[in-house]
């Protein structure tokens, strides 16, 4: 006889915790294998990875986590950013002040904007990183062409958040930062301008009026950022992170050399065929195709390990590592927050974020060649490599071998010889403006030190081709030199250009104001 | 499990990590949380309350301190656009008991907060500084990101000026704003700068001075704190200590006038203050600035004349400027037409520092004009000028005159030198051919222009002199 409904409603009260445990969780943690699959299967978040993961991809020297570190700051950043926007009011009126609330009365609005800070700056250096890494790993090559191009993407909206986000406060140091972009933007100008056809087709015009909404950096940009930065990005950056992931996954997990799963290799462990034992009252009809003439139980195949739990001591301890490293800093550096936005105190000089810093000193030779096209010419470059290197046994092998390390360290050589070599000329000596005042600014957009760097840069890939008759070397150079002048240009632009743009060994030998 | 042992060992690193990750980050958070919690204005007003309920000797007063609740305290007044967080920490700030405490929990001095009530007024409207701070260091913001730090000492009296007449607050607890404002009238800053429409343009106009921030400033010369009150006592007291190109005469003042002055300056503002705020005297001010009363010639020559002419009796060389700088009263007047005066004094002397007076240029009435016309003449009649042309003079040789008698002071081509521009177009059209004439003739007393055809003396033949003025004429 069934139980009174009211007393059925009681017990079922009583054991709420019990029946949601076991809704939730199954059957508790997994136990077996076979649970543990299933906890992948069966969860939403898990099973985007495969339920086993090959011990080589959980090497903490071959993926450095780098990709985990980015995914993870972008976790950590939509957290911290949706907690700034309950109080963030993106106007220009309110919106210094609202971050004054944020760091004065908020109880850990401090931390939470400076966290937001140091992730952000955490997930461009991962994101940088990790795209090295792929790339000296060989990683781009087939069947991983489109991740790539889908990686470049990532990184694009990555810096495009980043540089939205640094507006917002409304600070000075944002103001003036936006206000260099907004000039990048209209820098196809310098060209048009040059042929003297800008009252016709005013691209750069065209470019810094949709950026800021009106001429100058005011309450529409600021709004137009606001939406980018906390809607449209996001939105962009997260619809291609799922397809990032889920191509790991079509393109069979992450890249791993070939010879690890061959035999002779030091992990590698064969698989052990179990013994399959037919059940007395089953009948069997083909259940699996399989390789050799038997199907194989109880094993898995070579060098892998349980995702669960392997693989997500991994991706949580990285994770911890990233809230570690943010909240470290966010506690000790405060997150710049300078006077508020004054239009007629122009900031000498005025730095775009220290990822753009590399840029900017282009943009001193030219704005346009500094702001489009060397700009345009890396991203293109960038996406072409998986389609014109793409032969080789090297994939999953740092530089491709010991022949790519010594082609390594030679271009890391001669990247930083010459561009400190054009910086030092260019720094004592000036440009073609120094020397011949009346030289037409198209020439000047033409040959210019970044654009002279440029053709050094690439003349020094393809004499590597031809020395070592190989494309991936050629490919390990250009990147090398790319990455060298990177990171020296935009040393240079962050440490020793002080106002004007002038260059000083010391920040304590800028001139007050 | 198939793969045995070495699966479970393969995380043992990354389990190590997660752990010391985890610790870390729970204790960035406690240690977060704790300093949130330990805020220094949570400090100040525990101790407040503690002094609260020392002081309560009736049972009013015990229930009061009693129930004081431990909370940030903030002014909000929408229509100063204020919101102050002083009163977090100054929680006693309207609290007689608390006037023999020491600092932050000590009343405001004086009657003050009596007229202005914390409550519609707030605190950063007077003293400047973070008003949105809840630490001492950010709310003074001297050092900080900030574009008007507190100000120091006295000086938060220039303040009073955003609602107040600054000359009305003498004996009002605005003495030294007073003082300042007084000083600005009687140091003849207008000659050069523009104050409400008034003032010469050689300096910049003063109407928004005191909301300059620091960074509009040029800091390389300056000696002493990066302040605005620092650079502009330290400008006052040595003009080009401070910017180098400047133009300005050393004001010679004393250090407490220069406070006084500093302070009026940093007065001056345009922000719109509502209505509401505005005192009777400041819209006393206002009046008598739309309605002046009977100009004061001696008061307007102070004012507008004295700084580059002095007395006015006698030309002086002017080292800032390089040139002389003629007398324009007296005796020195004697020999100018009626009108000729007046003119200058309205359209100025272009190709020199002299500006142009009038409604349009330096601000001043006609009437106002006209008594400082009369000022400067001080009852010396108009001269009746007899000196007449001998017929069309020669220009040419009037050029070879010009180069030996007149050049050396006067520059080549009436650009001016040590001497005024004689091609100003001013001086051009308001000079007649007699004045000219007879200028040339007898000089002018009391400055450097020595008289060319004196009795006794060989000097010009009226015909050179009438060549002379033909080649003057051609000047343009």
């Amino acid at each position: 006889m069934e139980k009174p409904a009211l007393t059925q409603f009681i017990d079922n009260l009583k054991s709420v915790p019990d029946a949601a445990r076991r809704a939730f969780l199954k059957n508790g943690l997994p136990e077996s294998e076979r649970e543990r699959s299933q906890m992948s299967f069966h969860n939403f978040f898990l099973h985007m990875q495969s339920v086993r993961t090959h011990k080589h991809s959980l090497r903490w020297t071959y993926t450095l986590g780098l990709g985990i570190i980015a995914t993870a700051a972008l976790i950590i950043l939509t957290a911290t950013g949706v907690l700034l926007m309950v109080y963030y009011k993106p106007s220009t009126e309110l919106a210094y002040y609202s971050m004054k609330d944020i760091n004065y009365v908020v109880f850990g609005g401090r931390i939470v904007r400076n966290v937001h800070r140091w992730a952000a700056h955490l997930m461009v250096v991962a994101a940088l990183l990790h795209m090295a890494r792929v790339f000296y790993t060989g990683s781009y090559r087939r069947p991983r062409e489109v991740n790539w191009l889908i990686g470049l993407g990532l990184l694009v909206m990555t810096l495009a958040l980043s540089f939205t986000g640094y507006i917002l406060p409304w600070d000075q140091l944002g103001y003036w930062a936006a206000t260099i972009g907004a000039n990048i933007a209209q820098s196809p100008r310098e060209v048009t301008d040059a042929f003297g056809i800008t009252h016709a087709v005013d691209v750069g015009g065209l470019g810094k009026q949709m950026l800021l909404g009106a001429s100058f950096v005011g309450e529409d940009a600021l709004l137009r950022f606001y939406v980018l930065h906390c809607v449209v990005l996001p939105g962009l950056l997260m619809t291609l992170l799922g397809l990032h992931f889920w191509r790991i996954r079509k393109d069979g997990g992450l890249s791993r050399p070939e010879s690890v799963d061959k035999p002779g290799a030091p992990d590698y462990k064969p698989v052990q065929p179990g013994i399959f034992k037919p059940g007395t009252e089953k009948t069997y009809g083909l259940m699996a195709l399989v390789k050799g003439s038997k199907p194989t139980v109880g094993t898995a195949p070579e060098n892998t390990v349980m995702s669960w739990p392997h693989l997500m001591y991994a991706e949580a301890a990285v994770f911890a590592l990233t809230m570690a490293i943010t909240l470290v800093l966010g506690y000790f550096l405060n997150a710049p927050l300078k006077e508020i936005a004054n239009p007629m105190v122009p900031e000498n000089p005025a730095k775009a974020p220290w990822y753009f810093l590399g840029l900017q000193e282009l943009v001193s030779y030219s704005a346009f060649m500094g702001g489009i096209g060397i700009p345009t010419i890396t991203l293109v470059s960038l996406a072409l490599i998986p389609f014109l290197d793409r032969k080789g046994s090297d994939v999953g092998i740092w530089f491709g071998g010991a022949a790519g390390k010594k082609v390594f360290w030679q271009s890391v050589l001669f990247g930083a010889m010459v561009t400190v070599g054009m910086l030092a000329l260019t720094i004592t000596q000036g440009w073609l403006r120094t020397w011949i005042p009346n030289i037409p600014q198209l020439v000047i957009t033409v040959v210019n030190p970044g654009t002279v760097l440029v053709g050094l840069y690439a003349w020094w890939s393809l004499s590597n081709i031809k020395r070592h008759n190989s494309i991936r070397m050629g490919a390990v150079a250009m990147f090398t030199v790319f990455l060298v002048g990177f990171i020296l240009l935009t040393y240079v632009a962050a440490i020793h250009r002080g106002p004007n743009w002038h260059f000083y060994w010391l920040h304590s030998q800028w001139p007050p104001h | 499990m198939a793969d045995g042992l070495p699966d479970r060992d393969i995380s043992r690193g990354t389990k190590w990590l997660l752990l010391v990750s985890s610790l870390v980050v729970i204790a960035i958070m406690v240690g977060e949380a704790r300093s949130n919690l330990s805020a220094e204005w949570r400090r100040h007003q525990k101790e407040y309350h503690k002094l609260l309920l020392a002081k309560a000797l009736d049972e009013a007063n015990k229930e009061t301190a009693r129930s004081f609740n431990i909370a940030l305290q903030q002014v909000v007044v929408p229509e100063l656009g204020v919101t102050d967080r002083c009163v977090s920490c100054h929680t006693g700030i309207d609290n007689p008991h608390m006037a023999d405490e020491k600092q932050p929990y000590r009343l405001h001095p004086g009657t003050f907060l009596k007229d202005h009530p914390v409550s519609r007024f707030g605190c950063a409207i007077c003293h400047r500084g973070q008003g949105a701070a809840v630490n001492n260091a950010d709310a003074k913001a001297v050092h900080a990101y900030w574009d008007y730090p507190m100000l120091p000492g006295k000086m938060v009296q220039a303040s009073c000026g955003q609602c107040h007449d600054p000359k009305a607050m003498k004996g009002r607890g605005g003495d030294i704003l007073a003082r300042g404002a007084r000083l600005f009238e009687s140091s003849g800053c207008r000659a050069c700068h523009k104050l409400g429409g008034r003032g010469g343009a050689l300096g910049i106009a003063l109407d928004d001075e005191g909301r300059r921030i620091i960074h509009q400033l040029p800091l390389t010369e300056l000696k002493g704190e990066h302040t605005v009150w620092n650079w502009l006592a330290e400008h006052f007291r040595d003009p080009r200590g401070v910017v180098p190109t400047s133009q300005m005469r050393n004001p010679t003042l004393t250090e407490p006038e220069i406070e006084a002055l500093t302070t009026y300056i940093l007065s001056l503002s345009k922000l719109t203050i509502p209505e509401d705020y505005i005192t009777p005297d400041k819209y006393e001010q206002k009046y008598e600035a739309l309605r002046p009363g009977r100009p004061n010639g001696a008061e307007l020559y102070r004012q507008f004349c004295f700084s580059c002419h002095e007395s006015g009796t006698y030309s002086r060389w002017d080292k800032i400027s390089g040139r002389f700088i003629p007398a324009i009263r007296g005796k020195a007047l004697a020999a100018s037409p009626a009108g000729y005066l007046r003119r200058n004094i309205e359209l100025g002397r272009d190709g020199t520092q002299m500006p142009g007076w009038r409604k349009s240029g330096g601000g001043l009435s006609n009437s106002e004009i006209g008594a400082l016309e009369a000022y400067i003449r001080g009852g010396v009649k108009p001269v009746e000028m007899t000196a007449s042309a001998q017929g069309r003079g020669n220009a040419g040789r009037g050029r070879a005159l010009f180069a030996q008698n007149c050049r050396g002071c006067h520059g080549s081509g009436g650009k001016g030198g040590v001497a005024p521009a004689l091609g100003s177009a001013t001086f051009l059209s308001v000079a007649s051919d007699a004045f000219i004439l007879s200028t040339i003739k007898n000089g002018r007393p009391d400055t450097a222009m020595p008289a060319f055809q004196r009795a006794g003396t060989a000097g010009l033949t009226d015909v050179e002199l009438t060549d002379l003025l033909a080649y003057i004429r051609s000047m343009k």
